[in-house]
């Protein structure tokens, strides 16, 4: 698995577009890719991170390098500035139960739900913060990891919702909604196995359309137990 | 020099500069006509009369809760009556008003003691009905936070964050950045010009200066927060990560 990390001069039409669409967005990695298919290590994997309102970064996650020529061109800094890309194995498989890390993860928490009229249920988007941040806990350690307390509050866990979205974009001449949330906090690793496997399959839904890649970094000096 | 600090904070808010003909806009900061309107009608001077020493003075407006932008698509009508008796509707102009929804702002006047003083008093008790912006929208909660022998931008920086509990308990960190228009200081490189000092509310014969502004941000302590601001989340600093392109 590599980890690509490229950013992003939002300033560029070309960038406007992609960030504007989910679904123009995941044409254009997936094009970075002669074969973007799952394999059996994981699958390609995205997300758009932003800093303030200038910095943007784009991650991606895949089992085959990528090559991001199209998308610095259309998107990018192309003569001062291209992509990162740095094997992920050895970190998967530096991961011990009990270790601690700082993550990120932007996903699409949805429940099952049914309104007046409906013959069948569909996924609906958690609407609140609570919502969201219950739909992560119920769900980690499934994932292998638990959410660790939070130093300021030994109640609360260490996870906070930074940001939350309703995205939009046409699809084939339809609508897509999904509705977004950004994690940011502490996690304990649980079950390795299942942790690689989040790491690299992604979580909850809507993995194409830049949702599931969560990434960890090194805790914050006062995170450490 | 001493200032006066104003909490303007409301359901709703509107402070417009540029507004044309059917589109009424507002400005996501409190402007300066608006404010000195606000202090002219505490102090009771007619919209006829001489602004005069209100002219003199500084304004700096710190963003503490930015609130949400709201569109009002207006579709008034007014009864016209005829000699029979009967009524009829008459539409007005279709047009967009747009507001701030619960927003909050920390709005300083900087001038001479004595008149600051008269500013601090006459806002407590007004001579005319204060409103933020626009008649439709009045302020919640007292407008006045006191007169101070500190500078515009000194007040900026040490007043407390004033939104409320709940927006300070969403913002983990212990230090939040906050935006801050004022009036440029003699001297000062000015970010912007916009036309917003009041000459004359006269409504024959409105008149308007340009102003010269400063956008900046102040930093300011949460009395809620709990985390200290984190580094960027970087995964590749774990990796080495050779560059290869």
């Amino acid at each position: 698995m590599f980890l690509t990390k490229m950013q992003i001069n939002p300033r560029r039409r070309g960038a406007q577009k992609l960030l504007s669409s989910p679904q123009a967005m995941h044409a254009a990695v997936f094009a970075g890719f002669p074969e973007a298919r799952p394999t059996d290590d994981g699958r390609v994997l995205w997300r758009v991170d932003t800093h303030g309102s200038h910095r943007v970064l784009l991650f991606i996650t895949s089992p085959d390098k990528p090559d991001l020529t199209h998308l610095v061109e259309q998107a990018g800094w192309p003569t001062i500035q291209t992509w990162q890309t740095a094997a992920y194995d050895g970190m998967l498989g530096s991961l011990r139960v009990g270790q601690r890390w700082q993550f990120r993860l932007t996903a699409n928490p949805v429940r099952s739900g049914r309104c007046d009229g409906w013959n069948e249920t569909k996924p609906l988007g958690h609407v609140t913060v609570a919502q969201q941040q219950q739909w992560l806990l119920d769900r980690a350690e499934r994932l292998g990891f638990r959410i660790v307390p939070s130093q300021a509050d030994p109640a609360e866990p260490d996870l906070a919702v930074i940001d939350r979205n309703v995205r939009r974009f046409g699809r084939g001449g339809t609508q897509v909604t999904i509705s977004t949330a950004t994690f940011e906090g502490h996690l304990e690793i649980l079950d390795i196995s299942a942790m690689q496997r989040s790491l690299t399959f992604g979580i909850g839904r809507a993995k194409s359309y830049g949702c599931g890649l969560l990434t960890l970094a090194r805790p914050a000096a006062n995170g450490m137990p | 020099m001493s200032v006066v600090a104003l909490r303007l904070a409301g359901p709703m808010q509107s402070w417009g500069v540029g507004s044309r003909f059917v589109r009424r806009t507002t400005e996501t900061a409190p402007t300066k006509s608006g404010v000195i309107g606000l202090l002219a009608a505490a102090l009771g001077i007619r919209r006829t009369d001489p602004l005069e020493d209100l002219l003199h003075l500084r304004l700096g407006v710190r963003i503490d809760q930015p609130g949400e932008l709201m569109r009002d698509f207006q579709t008034a009508q007014r009864p016209r009556y005829d000699r029979a008796g009967t009524v009829t509707w008459q539409s007005l102009p279709l047009s967009a008003r747009y507001y701030l929804a619960d927003a909050v702002f920390l709005a300083v006047v900087e001038g001479d003691r004595s008149i600051v003083e008269g500013l601090d008093a006459a806002l407590r008790g007004p001579e005319f009905p204060l409103y933020l912006g626009r008649r439709s929208c009045p302020p919640a909660g007292p407008l006045a936070l006191g007169v101070s022998d500190v500078s515009l931008d000194e007040a900026l920086v040490t007043w407390p964050w004033l939104a409320s509990t709940r927006v300070q308990k969403q913002r983990r960190d212990r230090v939040v950045q906050l935006a801050t228009v004022r009036d440029a200081g003699p001297g000062e490189v000015a970010t912007e010009s916009i036309r917003d000092t009041p000459v004359s509310f006269d409504p024959n014969r409105r008149q308007y200066a340009w102003r010269s502004i400063v956008r900046a941000t102040v930093d300011v302590t949460n009395p809620h927060g709990t985390a200290e601001p984190l580094p960027e989340h970087d995964p590749m600093s774990l990796l080495g990560g050779e560059a290869c392109s």
